[in-house]
Formats: C-alpha cells, sequence, structure tokens
C-alpha cells in the first residue's frame, strides 16, 4: 500500500500543463486562421511558442508592459486593417487575437479555467464562416482538445503528452451520455423565427445567376464549380433535353446590359392552362442574395411564400440568405402569353435609339426577305451553325457596338453574346422577344435521387414571341456546330456537353472511385443541409404536426424538452450508480450473513454496521455457531482491511462465509417451525 | 447571524454524514454545487445560445447543446468519483494535545474503478489530494492537533473533488466512531527541589550496597528456601521472604506532589515531560498520580502505559464537570 498524495498547496501551486492549454487554445483558432488576417495568426502562433518555451525551461517571465502593448498593437492592427472594430470579420479578427494573447496572461489556475472555457464560445465564431460537415466534425475533435486540457488540470499526476490518449479515451464516456441530449435540445428548443438583430457587414459577394446580364457576367459563373441548387423529382422525371432552369427574364436593353423592367404577378388561376406533362420537385437553393428562386422551365405556380411573375419569373420578398428549400409544378410544354396586347408587343420589341446599325438593318432585310417569323428565327440559328460562329469563354474584346461587332465581325462569345445577339435582331425585324437567364442541365447524383447542378451551369437564352404559339424558348448556343466549340472547354468544363448532346448517363457501375466518393460527399453534404443546417422554425412544427402534436407552442417544446431531458439524466445516473453488482465476493458473502442477522433479529434494520460491531452484536446474542460466527468475523477484518491478502485465502473464506450463513439459514427454518408447536 | 447558519449547516450536514470505523457515502450524504468555473460555463452557453439563435445558426446550436450535454454528463460522473470510495482509519503516530500529529486513513475503492484527484481533510483549507487507484488503498496522513487529551473523538473529515473539468465540486462529510488517545502536552518542567541532589546521594549509596534489604512479602511456592524470613515465621506470622532491591542507578520516581500548589494539567504536562524524556535516555522510572501507582519500569511498552495513565487521568469526572457547567 502506498501513501501518494499532495498537499493542498503543492496541488494549488503545481504547474500548469501548458502543452494541453496550448494544444486546445490553438485548435480552436486553426479554424479562423483561414479567415482572419495573416499576421494575427502569426502572432498568435509566435505568443503560444513562446509561453510553452517559457513554461518548459521556466526561463523567464515576460514583462507585464510588453504585453500589455503587444495586446494593445493587436488591436490597433485590427481597427487600422479594418477600418472598424464591428462587423463580422473585424469582430472575428479581434477575437481571436485577444484569444490568441490571452495565454500570456494564464499563470494561475483560474487563468487556465477562463481560457479553455472561453474556448467554447471561440468555437462557434468558426461557424460564422463555413458550416460544412468536415468543420463540425474538426470542431467536434477541438472541443475534446479543450476537455482534455481540462481534466489535465484536474488531475494529481503530472500531465505529458502521453496521457493525451487515455484521456480521449475516457472522455467517450461523456460523448455517449451528451449526444443523446444535444439531439434531443436540438429538436425541442424552440427557435425564433428571425434573428435578434442583424449584423453588419454580413453580406458577401456570393451569388449565382445575377439580376441583370452584361457580357461575361455568366461566362464568369462557368468557372465555379460549385453547387448552385439540387433539384430532386417526386416522380416522372423530364427528359435531360428539358433541363432549361429558369431564374429570371431580361427585357430592356441600353446597348450594353440587359436588365429586368418588371412585370406583373400572375393571378391565380391565370397561367395553369394547358395539358402537357407536369413534373413535380423541390429545389434546395443555396443562398443567392437575391429574390429570384429557380424553376424548372416553366413553373405552373409559385410555391409557398414567393410570387409567379407574368414573365414566369418566381421571387420571393425576402433575399435569400440562407440555404432554401421548395416545392414547385412545371410544365414545360406551358404555353405563355398565346395573344399579346400592341402595348406589349411594342414594349418587347424596344431597342436603344441608336447603335448596332449593322445589326439593324441586317435583321430588317432578312426579315423581308422571309415570310414568317419562325422562318426568320430559322435562318439565324442556321447562320450561326452553318457560319463560322465559335463559342469561346476567351473572346476577343467587343467594340462599342457590341452586337455588331460580335455577329459580322469576330463571331465569337458564350451564351450571353449569342442570346443578346439573337434578341436584338429579333427585336430589330420587329419580333418581340427577351433573354432568360438560369442554368441548364446539371448532374445526377447516382447515388441518391436528385440533381446537382452548379454554377458552372449557368446559361442564357432567348424566348421568341410567335403569334398563337406564346413564347417559344430559343436556346442559339445549341446551335454552334460541335466542331467550333473551344476543345479546351469541353474538356475542362464537362457541364458544356450536355449543352450540345444527349445526357451522358452514368452508370453506377462505370463511375470511378473518385467519383463515387465525391458523390458521396455531395449526398453527405445534402443530407447535412436538410437535416441540420435548415432545421428552423418551421421545420419543427412541421416535425412536430406530423407526430400528430398540432399548433405545438414554443412553452411546451420547453415543458417537454425539460421533462426529457431530465428523464434521461435520471435514467442515465441510475444505470451509473448501480454499482452493487461489482461488489467483491468477500463483501457480498458479508452483507448476506448482514441480512440473514437481520432476520435473526441479532440486528437491526436500516442501520449500517461495522465488522466489528457485529462481533459485539453476535456476542450478546444467542444465535447458533456464536464462536464460529466470531472467528469468521475477525478473519473478514483481517482479510478486508488489514493485509494484503491473499487471493486463495479470500476464496476460502467465502466458502466459509457460505458455509455459516447456509446452515443458519436452515436452522432458522427448523426453529421457526418447531415455535408454533411449542406454544 | 452568519455563525449561526454556519452552525446549522454544519449540524444538517452532520445528520446525514455516515459514522463508523469503516466508512463509504451513500448519495444522500453528498454534496454538489458549480464551482467558480462551472458559473463561467453557465454564461458562456448562454453567450453562445444568443449567438446561434441571432444568425441561426444550427451548427452553433448542436455544439452548445453537446456541450450542456457534457455539462450534465459531468455533473453525474463528477458526484459518482465521490462514491464507492471506503474509508478507514488506519491509525496515527503519537498524539500529543496542542502538537501536530498525523493519523492514517486508507481510502478503497469498492467499484473497481479509478476515483481520481479526491481531496481529504479537515476543512477546505486544509486538504490533501489523492487518487484511489481500483486494485490498491491509497494511504493519505492528515496533519491533527488535538485540542484537549484524552480519547478524543476526530473532527468530522471533508471528503471533496473537482474532477474531471473543475466545473463542479462534489463533497461529503463522514467521522470515524472511534477515538483516538491523546496524550497531554509535554511542558519542560522547572528545576525541582535541592533535596533532589541529596536524594541523589542517597541513592548513590544505596547503590553502593550491592543487596538492600527492601521488605517482605508472603511466600510463593518455588521460590528460594534461602530467603525466607524465619524470623517471622518464628513469630508466627506467617511463611515470608524477605526481598531485597537492587539499585543499579538512580531510581526515578516521577511523582504527582513533587509539583504541589500548580494546576493540575501542568502537572500532566510535566510528567509527561519526564516520562518521555527518561524514556528517551532509557532509564527506568517509575510514575506516581493520586490513586495510581505504576512500578518501575523501563522499555517503549512501560513509556506507553505511564503515557496513557497520564492521558486519561482524571478525565472521565473531568468531562461530567464540563457537562455540569454547560
Amino acid at each position: 500500500m502506498k501513501a501518494l498524495y499532495v498537499s493542498n498547496t503543492a496541488y494549488q501551486n503545481r504547474s500548469l500543463p501548458f502543452y494541453a492549454i496550448i494544444l486546445a487554445q490553438q485548435s480552436v483558432l486553426i479554424p479562423l486562421y483561414f479567415f482572419i488576417p495573416v499576421w494575427i495568426t502569426v502572432l498568435n502562433i509566435t505568443a503560444a511558442l513562446l509561453v510553452l518555451w517559457a513554461s518548459g525551461k521556466n526561463r523567464f517571465v515576460i514583462n507585464r508592459w510588453v504585453k500589455t502593448l503587444i495586446t494593445l498593437a493587436a488591436i490597433a492592427g485590427v481597427f487600422w486593417f479594418f477600418r472598424k472594430i464591428s462587423g463580422r470579420d473585424a469582430g472575428v479578427a479581434l477575437i481571436s487575437a485577444m484569444y490568441g494573447l490571452k495565454i500570456f496572461e494564464v499563470n494561475k489556475k483560474r487563468d487556465a479555467y477562463l481560457l479553455l472555457n472561453l474556448g467554447f464560445f471561440i468555437l462557434v465564431t468558426g461557424f460564422l464562416f463555413t458550416q460544412k460537415p468536415l468543420i463540425a466534425l474538426y470542431q467536434l475533435i477541438a472541443l475534446l482538445l479543450i476537455l482534455n486540457a481540462l481534466m489535465q488540470l484536474n488531475t494529481l499526476g503530472s500531465s505529458s503528452i502521453k496521457g493525451l490518449a487515455s484521456t480521449l479515451k475516457s472522455l467517450v464516456k461523456y460523448l455517449i451520455f451528451a449526444i443523446p441530449i444535444m439531439v434531443l435540445l436540438f429538436v425541442f428548443f424552440p427557435r425564433l423565427a428571425g434573428p435578434l438583430w442583424r449584423m453588419p457587414g454580413t453580406s458577401q459577394a456570393v451569388s449565382g445567376v445575377s439580376d441583370s446580364m452584361s457580357p461575361g457576367d455568366v461566362s464568369d459563373l462557368q468557372l465555379f464549380e460549385k453547387v448552385a441548387f439540387r433539384a430532386q423529382f417526386s416522380g416522372s422525371e423530364p427528359s435531360e433535353s428539358l433541363l432549361y432552369w429558369r431564374v429570371l427574364v431580361l427585357d430592356e436593353f441600353d446597348g450594353i446590359t440587359w436588365t429586368r423592367a418588371g412585370s406583373i404577378p400572375v393571378q391565380t388561376g391565370e397561367s395553369s392552362t394547358h395539358g402537357g406533362e407536369t413534373f413535380s420537385y423541390n429545389i434546395t437553393l443555396e443562398p443567392t442574395r437575391l429574390n429570384y428562386l429557380v424553376s424548372l422551365d416553366r413553373p405552373v405556380r409559385a410555391p409557398v411564400k414567393s410570387r409567379l411573375y407574368r414573365d414566369f419569373t418566381v421571387t420571393t420578398k425576402y433575399r435569400i440568405q440562407d440555404r432554401t428549400r421548395y416545392q414547385l409544378e412545371s410544365k414545360p410544354d406551358l404555353s405563355i402569353e398565346p395573344t399579346m396586347s400592341e402595348r406589349r408587343k411594342a414594349f418587347f420589341t424596344q431597342l436603344p435609339e441608336s447603335g448596332n446599325e449593322r445589326a439593324r438593318s441586317w435583321a430588317q432585310e432578312l426579315r423581308l426577305g422571309v415570310e414568317s417569323d419562325e422562318v426568320f428565327v430559322q435562318r439565324l440559328l442556321q447562320q450561326i451553325n452553318q457560319q463560322p460562329y465559335y463559342y469561346t469563354l476567351t473572346p476577343p474584346t467587343l467594340e462599342e457596338d457590341i452586337v455588331d461587332s460580335f455577329w459580322f465581325d469576330f463571331r465569337r462569345g458564350f451564351c450571353e453574346h449569342y442570346a443578346s445577339a439573337l434578341v436584338f435582331l429579333a427585336r430589330a425585324a420587329g419580333i418581340p422577344a427577351r433573354v432568360v437567364i438560369g442554368y441548364q442541365g446539371g448532374e445526377k447524383n447516382p447515388l441518391s435521387n436528385y440533381w446537382i447542378v452548379r454554377y458552372a451551369n449557368a446559361h442564357a437564352w432567348t424566348e421568341i414571341w410567335i403569334e398563337g404559339e406564346g413564347w417559344l424558348r430559343v436556346d442559339p448556343t445549341a446551335a454552334i456546330a460541335r466542331s467550333r466549340i473551344e476543345e479546351n472547354l469541353l474538356n475542362d468544363y464537362r457541364q458544356r456537353e450536355t449543352l450540345f448532346e444527349d445526357f451522358p448517363a452514368v452508370n453506377l457501375g462505370d463511375i470511378s472511385w473518385y467519383q463515387e466518393f465525391q458523390y458521396w460527399l455531395d449526398d453527405l453534404d445534402s443530407n447535412w443541409n436538410e437535416w441540420i443546417l435548415d432545421f428552423n422554425q418551421g421545420k419543427q412544427r412541421q416535425l412536430f404536426s406530423g407526430l400528430g402534436f398540432q399548433q405545438i407552442r414554443d412553452r411546451d417544446l420547453i415543458i417537454i424538452m425539460i421533462l426529457v431531458s431530465v428523464g434521461f439524466v435520471l435514467f442515465a445516473s441510475l444505470r451509473q450508480f448501480h454499482y452493487k453488482s461489482e461488489k467483491s465476493p468477500l463483501t457480498k458473502s458479508f452483507d448476506d450473513l448482514e441480512k440473514l442477522l437481520v432476520s435473526l433479529e441479532v440486528i437491526e434494520q436500516n442501520k449500517s454496521y461495522g465488522p466489528a460491531e457485529l462481533i459485539i452484536r453476535v456476542k450478546a446474542s444467542t444465535v447458533a455457531k456464536k464462536a464460529e460466527l466470531i472467528l469468521l468475523l475477525r478473519e473478514y477484518i483481517r482479510m478486508r482491511y488489514q493485509i494484503e491478502a491473499n487471493q486463495k485465502d479470500v476464496q476460502k473464506l467465502v466458502r466459509e462465509f457460505k458455509r455459516v450463513t447456509r446452515f443458519l439459514k436452515v436452522n432458522n427454518v427448523i426453529t421457526r417451525k418447531k415455535s408454533p408447536s411449542s406454544l | 447571524m452568519i455563525t449561526q447558519i454556519r452552525l446549522k449547516a454544519y449540524k444538517w450536514f452532520g445528520k446525514r454524514m455516515p459514522c463508523g470505523d469503516i466508512v463509504e457515502f451513500n448519495q444522500r450524504s453528498t454534496y454538489i454545487w458549480p464551482a467558480a468555473s462551472g458559473y463561467f460555463l453557465i454564461f458562456i452557453i448562454l453567450l453562445m445560445m444568443v449567438g446561434a439563435t441571432n444568425y441561426q445558426n444550427n451548427l452553433a446550436f448542436l455544439l452548445t447543446f453537446l456541450i450542456v450535454g457534457i455539462g450534465l454528463a459531468t455533473i453525474i460522473f463528477t458526484f459518482k468519483n465521490l462514491q464507492g470510495i471506503q474509508f478507514a482509519l488506519r491509525g496515527h503516530g503519537e498524539l500529543f494535545c496542542e502538537e501536530f500529529a498525523e493519523v492514517e486513513i486508507s481510502l478503497t475503492s469498492l467499484t473497481g474503478t479509478k476515483h481520481s484527484a479526491i481531496g481529504i481533510g479537515w476543512s477546505l483549507e486544509e486538504l490533501v489530494w489523492t487518487d484511489v487507484e481500483p486494485d490498491e488503498p491509497s494511504l493519505v496522513r492528515l496533519s491533527f492537533k488535538a485540542k484537549r487529551r484524552g480519547q478524543v473523538p476526530l473532527e468530522r473529515i471533508l471528503v471533496t473533488s473537482y474532477f474531471p473539468f473543475g466545473w463542479l465540486r462534489t463533497w461529503s462529510f463522514f467521522g470515524f466512531s472511534s477515538t483516538v488517545l491523546v496524550y497531554p502536552k509535554p511542558v519542560e518542567p522547572p528545576p525541582v527541589f535541592e533535596s533532589v541532589g541529596n536524594q541523589e546521594e542517597e541513592q548513590g549509596h544505596k547503590k553502593r550496597g550491592s543487596e538492600d534489604f527492601f521488605g517482605l512479602k508472603s511466600y510463593e511456592i518455588g521460590e528460594p528456601l534461602s530467603r525466607i524470613d524465619w524470623k517471622s515465621f518464628a513469630r508466627e506470622k506467617g511463611l515470608y521472604v524477605r526481598e531485597f532491591a537492587v539499585f543499579q542507578g538512580t531510581q526515578l520516581c516521577f511523582d504527582w506532589d513533587d509539583y504541589a500548589g500548580t494546576d493540575d494539567e501542568l502537572r500532566l504536562s510535566y510528567l509527561t515531560f519526564l516520562v518521555i524524556q527518561a524514556a528517551q535516555q532509557q532509564i527506568g522510572y517509575s510514575l506516581k498520580l493520586p490513586g495510581e501507582y505504576i512500578m518501575f519500569d523501563e522499555g517503549e511498552a512501560h513509556r506507553n502505559n505511564c503515557l496513557k495513565v497520564l492521558a486519561l487521568y482524571d478525565t472521565q469526572s473531568k468531562e461530567a464537570r464540563e457537562r455540569s457547567l454547560q
């Protein structure tokens, strides 16, 4: 038996486990290092290394004034860099600088507690920048490292890096307990419909299609492999050639930029007229910070909380700030505006007063030479197909009259050039025409049933109005001969292929493991979005009404949450404290004897006796086998408390205990049977 | 006012605390409350909750709730850390009144698990910290200073732990039912009477005579016939044996009456001092107290016997007096 203990002063003043503290602190900061100015990162790491070095050798103490000076310099640096202290980016930079330098202040145990507990809050700021599954996994590790440091702070043994593995192992039981609680609270905790307050400066330029079109806008997007939205069809799916995802319609041209003039909302019942196949689907739209929703060309009616306009653009009242999911129905064959008023016709043939004169006269001439508007459009497409028109993402710089120089001189461009030129020419010929912006195609995730559409799928096409038919979709880019599409474009952006030929059907057996991994990741991402990131008040309500609780109130949620959590904690703690079964056989046989002695009325119930006291009681009683019992108890004391008992002897004693207990039990039964007769 | 509340709390905790020679806690007598760091954590959690709500950030919610879960788990595991430890009083060094000595307590894990960072002591300020390994009891020694001599009960003992994360403190009290023997405080007596010198001379003189007649003692079978005092036998007084004392050195007798006029407790302190000093010098001595006489002897057992007598002298009547005063 060893006497290993430390005095209170030694325990309170022992050196702090700096390696564990710094490991936790830096792991908390690492995700932020990607988003804050590099000099803060360098400063933080330098500070940490300095403290680590100083703690190991106990060489020096950093002067208090130096610390203050560094801290003030860091604050000034953040201000100088961002020109402000508020706002997300500046705020986080300031917090990370302060948190990084806080390590200088850690001298006592309570400083370490402050630093480590504050770390939990810093973890949250990491989620302001990115919410990918991977970062969540990483933050879990950082969380465990904080707990590790806290545990090292509270253990007696000298802490070392070797202890990390065993500590982490012991933390698993905390997680096993905490994760059900987390799920419970996540589901039940009442959510607010909106934020408490808007932080300034959170908007960021991340959008797919924007609300106007100048040359280069869409093609810039085509360089991004980032996901724009995901679509999942319930029931039949449209053929790939119908996968035109409409976002908005541009109908005003100033010579350079196409803009949306505005439209009036469609009254209910006005649109869902003619036949054709209906597709119903839902779309998970990544944040665009625009009001437009994506729909499959052409939407029948608007989803909830949004409006369908006469140009078949669907808009929401608020900009899409968060990843949004909505349910829609579309009829690709739906005809729009088979008849049109003269006023509207005039509007859709509007062009700038001047400019692009060659194109104007060329179109007018061509229109005079053909019998109908349809043939005119046909001719334009033929022109694109047969003349040397090229599709390239690196077109030459266009002159002032962009339509002229594109259509006649360079004949190189991307979808915006073609769409813009086609609409211009049609309008010049007096045919109502407009530009439609959206996405084309998509990639089907063969592992699950949805389509991934990326920024690279961004596209611009046209709609030409034909008397009696309404607006018809005309995609001039599709008319370009395949040989004139830049080779590297086909290679680099495989998405473009879907424009020109049948969708490559991906067989599950054919896809490479890398592709499969990517699909799996995307699947994970999608589920992550659906189940974790998008869980909001609406979904919460939906969940409970699905379970049969209509109109559940926040108060009820809180009550249920607390009741279920308390129930869980009680249940878990009962299990935890049920350690009686772990008692040693010797203690158990002693307990059995004690119980028996209670039934023999040698001792009283509900009172805990030590073996020494039992001996006294037994001596005073008239129990059978008294001497043997006393010997047994003496031996028990010797084994249990006094010597390091030999295992064999213990087993022998246990057997002896059992024998005597059994004898007394039998004896008790016999005497009891006797006693009534003797009365 | 505050002391009254403290006293009440002390009594309340005392009512529930387990007592015995060998003690385990039950859940009823164990308490748990947040430490300073725990309050700070609660503040941080609230802050995180506000942040998560404001940014509608579900990952922040998840993280917050995970920490809440870990916090709840910590309540259970902190509490559990103190359960299933058996405390036993193993023994103690020599305890002298108002002097520091150590009592030894063993901590044994009954659960078969490790109990980490257990603080044990008389109060929060006087703790020692130890780990209790599953397979081996650990020993701690608590410094102890008794305020009176005799059979003294130990003060209640506080057991506490902040393990694992320092957010919560759990604690419990227990008392040992057995008492410890506290000897009087040894105090060096003033140099006693001049007669001591004469006495010693006299005794020294005695020493020179190899055998001196000491007294008569009734005969017991087996004693040499040569020692029988035939004179007494002839006077028909019975069969007596002549006893001879051998004075090999100074025969010391520590006598209560040597210090007449001093306070009783002080006298005991003097005598204690003398006994200890004599035992250190390995000299034999006898001890005389009112109503008690311990024969001349030497050695460890004799010393302890003397000290015990000194410790227990008149304690019962003294306790009764104190009780009557209250």
